[in-house]
């Protein structure tokens, strides 16, 4: 991997951004549904619409309004939010930590739990184990999610007791240091782990489907016929390979941490940017969705450009011109 | 070691939200706490959390009808006025009022012993800014009404305020409260963009709770205003106003104790609730947001169709409401009796003759308006004035994607009568519009708000002015010179006796035009846990509560 690669690299992230940010602003303003009438509110009258239109600059026609956005975003300024009258960059970041520490959780629980199921049916394919952790995390996977966090608030909040039903801190609670922590891991139990069990199934099949056919590969019956342990052999000989996909899907996944996971927010009330995505849409604060689409775009892009560095590191056959 | 970098970032993560600064003020001394729980009795001290349902944003009541925002901060604040059960003004910042002129005059004598949070006085210029600079520009309610009529506001000492309106306004008192007119701090808001100023996220107001912290998108926290005007008011110490977007999750988060009071238990879980008996209950028509709603049924009178008064009564004839208030309402509410509700009493007219369900009726008007069924289907047209022979009596309604069950019961009923309706649920800004920019659509159901007066939110759905790109204002298209007199004639009406006269006369009217047909007065029921009474029903909810400790 040279240096040069890597500048070129970076230097296609600049048309990517371009376009995204064009095509973003172009699907959020050609969208049905004026933002003046979902700012104003229900009964004012004309002159009040008119106030709203002239101060928020939506009477102007759209290719003066993308580019003085344009303009702006090449300032870092992500403008501000009809609502709340704030900066959107503000905006964003107050709810960033909430959505990282969710998504994050639920994609190290996903990606840990994914190969652990893997390798563990991986040696016995076909089998009774195979078949009841394949056909179980199949059908997590087909539920609903929204539906699934339902049934775990009824079952593990509500029922048990052990667990709040929502949101990410007591009420009212002004705890900090370790407290604060485990006020927080315990409102986070539930939908991390809703959330990861829907993302485990994918890092569980290209797991197991890769360990497969690297276990009857002539390099790994080599290593046993040295007299190598089981563990030696599958942890050092035949999982390196079957990666190389599985961090595909994990970078993918790694680039949408920022994107949040709009249903599981609302279904228990985490305040991340998935559900200020949501409510921005619903009330068309576009500044805040526009926003919220350059920052999760941008991330994705990242993430995969890294995924690619990545490959080099895990696949020495890997080579970059 | 991926997953292990993750697992650092992640504790990392934790750790910085645990150290984080939750913008929480400390009063630096802790709240007197009375631990008596003698039934019935107010008990001092405790926390109340509440359930609201979206996030507010900002928390300036001042500068917005946004429901969500009023629900969050209407406890710290006050208007000039409150209104009582009925509707009637009883004093809040202004002790006492003289009406001058025949109603063009408002005098208010203010309090003399108010502070605002933060330690300054509270003034008559405190009034004066909040109307000039902030509500007659930025709430669109008052705005429209309150603006129109204004000719200016005097304050001629620190607790006197008048207002003069260029002729009599009957409405005012029912326009002062904190949801319509809330009065916000001058020495806070003066010089700044109201709409950018940093106490939008921290208020400064005059209310029984005032603001600690607020956490986008999780809660906010008030806690007792120990220099209330009201005397021993607040009871409870502490206000937890905790956002569960999902309503279901409410009624469960009510259930687990994680909250002690929601503003709308849904209709499917009410009667669970009940049954348990663990909680208390309050029904009203009056919510922070829009008091007094009405599922009211538009016909777009700009369509051939529905510009025959005839075929508007038959559908109405056509349409059980008993039916749309059990079975979409879980029967909370009442059948609507008149276009005005009947939560405002000197507005509300008692005996009109509302079409009430007749199938039969209903066929009989439609065969003589020219819409004739030959084989039991769907009707066509034979010789209705400008609508071409044989076309299908056919047509679309429009609604909120929350309100589709009104649009499955009346298809369903409709279709009993030869008429096919085909349904289609918009998300709110796109329904406004549809509805009142490109007016295209034949009938909708909307939740039109009365307000606490006919001047906010009834004179908007049926004077001829209001046929205009303006969102929840007169879909129908509705014109009636007459009408519009009365609408003009009643602003200007301060005797109450007078003033019901004209609504009754309006009433009339509309009842036998029917270019809306008035389905179900709705009602939220609020719900809190049986440890806590003293309850109001929307702004101010939670001023008198107090709960056993």
């Amino acid at each position: 991997m040279t240096l040069g690669y890597v500048g070129w690299r970076l230097l296609q992230v600049v048309p990517t951004a371009a376009a995204i940010l064009l095509i973003g602003f172009l699907l959020i303003h050609l969208a049905p549904g004026d933002p003046v009438l979902a700012l104003a509110g229900e009964s004012g009258d004309a002159e009040y619409y008119a106030f709203i239109g002239d101060k928020f600059g939506l009477d102007e026609p759209l290719p003066q309004q993308l580019l003085t956005y344009t303009g702006r975003v090449l300032q870092a300024d992500l403008g501000t939010s009809y609502l709340q009258g704030r900066p959107v960059a503000e905006i964003i970041t107050e709810r960033v930590p909430a959505t990282l520490v969710l998504s994050s959780t639920a994609l190290v629980l996903s990606s840990v739990g994914g190969v652990l199921l893997g390798l563990y049916v991986a040696a016995r394919p076909h089998g009774v184990r195979d078949t009841t952790v394949s056909s179980s995390v199949l059908a997590v996977y087909a539920a609903p999610v929204f539906w699934l966090g339902q049934l775990a608030i009824l079952v593990l909040a509500l029922g048990t007791g052990w667990f709040p039903v929502q949101g990410m801190r007591s009420p009212g609670s002004d705890a900090g240091g370790l407290a604060a922590l485990y006020d927080v891991a315990r409102h986070l139990a539930l939908p991390a782990l809703v959330l990861a069990s829907q993302e485990v199934a994918a890092v569980y099949r290209l797991t197991r489907v890769g360990l497969a056919d690297e276990l009857a590969s002539d390099h790994v019956r080599t290593a046993r016929a040295k007299g190598l342990s089981g563990r030696r052999v599958m942890l050092k000989h035949a999982l390196r390979r079957p990666l190389v996909p599985v961090v595909t899907v994990i970078g993918g996944r790694a680039g949408h941490l920022l994107s949040g996971a709009i249903v599981i927010e609302v279904v228990f009330g985490w305040p991340g940017l998935g559900r200020l995505l949501l409510t921005s849409l619903q009330a068309r604060d576009n500044p805040v969705v526009l926003g919220i689409f350059l920052v999760v775009a941008f991330a994705v892009v990242l993430a995969n450009l890294a995924t690619d560095f990545a490959y080099r590191w895990l696949d020495p056959r890997v080579r970059y011109q | 070691m991926k997953a292990r970098a993750l697992v650092i970032v992640l504790v990392f993560s934790l750790l910085a939200m645990a150290c984080a600064d939750t913008g929480r003020e400390d009063d630096g001394e802790a709240q007197e706490t009375t631990t008596t729980t003698t039934s019935g009795e107010p008990v001092r001290g405790g926390t109340v959390v509440a359930a609201i349902d979206s996030d507010p944003g900002q928390l300036n009541p001042a500068i917005t009808t946004s429901g969500a925002v009023h629900y969050a901060s209407e406890l710290m604040f006050n208007g000039l006025v409150a209104l009582s059960p009925e509707l009637e003004p009883v004093p809040e910042l202004a002790e006492s009022w003289e009406v001058e002129d025949d109603g063009a005059l408002y005098r208010f004598q203010l309090r003399d012993d108010v502070t605002w949070h933060d330690g300054e006085p509270f003034t008559s210029a405190d009034v004066k800014f909040s109307f000039e600079e902030v509500l007659l520009e930025f709430h669109s309610r008052t705005k429209a009404s309150v603006g129109n009529a204004l000719e200016s506001i005097e304050t001629p000492d620190d607790h006197t305020v008048e207002f003069r309106f260029t002729e009599p306004y009957a409405p005012l008192l029912q326009q002062l409260d904190v949801t319509e007119a809330p009065i916000i701090p001058r020495h806070v808001y003066e010089g700044t963009d109201p709409q950018e100023n940093p106490a939008n996220l921290a208020p400064v107001g005059t209310g029984p709770f005032r603001f600690v912290s607020y956490d986008p998108g999780q809660e906010i926290v008030l806690d007792a205003n120990e220099d209330y005007f009201k005397e021993d008011l607040p009871y409870l110490d502490q206000v937890v106003l905790r956002v569960i977007p999902e309503e279901g999750n409410q009624v469960i988060a009510l259930e687990s104790g994680e909250v002690d009071w929601l503003f709308e238990v849904p209709g499917p879980d009410l009667s669970r609730l009940q049954e348990s008996g663990e909680f208390e209950f309050i029904e009203t028509s009056v919510n922070p947001g829009g008091a007094n709603c009405i599922m009211t049924v538009s016909f777009n009178l700009d369509r051939p169709i529905f510009q025959s008064v005839e075929v508007r009564t038959a559908l109405a004839h056509a349409l059980d409401r008993e039916q749309f208030l059990s079975r979409v309402q879980f029967d909370q509410g009442r059948v609507a009796e008149a276009p005005i509700h009947s939560g405002i009493p000197f507005g509300h007219a008692e005996g009109l003759n509302m079409p009430t369900f007749d199938r039969a009726e209903a066929e009989r008007l439609l065969e003589e308006a020219g819409w004739v069924s030959e084989d039991g289907g769907t009707r066509t047209a034979q010789g209705v004035e400008g609508v071409p022979d044989g076309t299908p009596l056919a047509f679309e309604f429009l609604s909120f994607p929350t309100f589709s069950q009104y649009g499955e019961l009346f298809r369903a009923q409709l279709a009993e009568v030869g008429a096919e309706v085909s349904l289609q649920a918009l998300e709110p800004p796109v329904f406004a519009d549809t509805v009142f920019t490109q007016r295209d659509f034949d009938t909708n159901v909307i939740s039109y708000c009365n307000g606490t007066d006919p001047e906010i939110g009834v004179r908007r759905m049926y004077i001829s002015s209001n046929i205009a790109p303006i969102p929840f204002s007169n879909a129908a298209a509705y014109r009636n010179a007459e009408v519009d007199r009365l609408f003009d004639q009643a602003i200007t009406t301060v005797d109450r006796d007078d003033r019901s006269a004209i609504y009754e006369q309006i009433q009339e009217i509309l009842v036998e035009e029917l270019p809306y047909f008035w389905l179900v007065e709705t009602v939220a029921t609020r719900a809190y846990t049986t440890d806590c009474q003293g309850f109001g029903e929307a702004g101010h909810f939670a001023e008198t509560a107090f709960c056993e400790q």
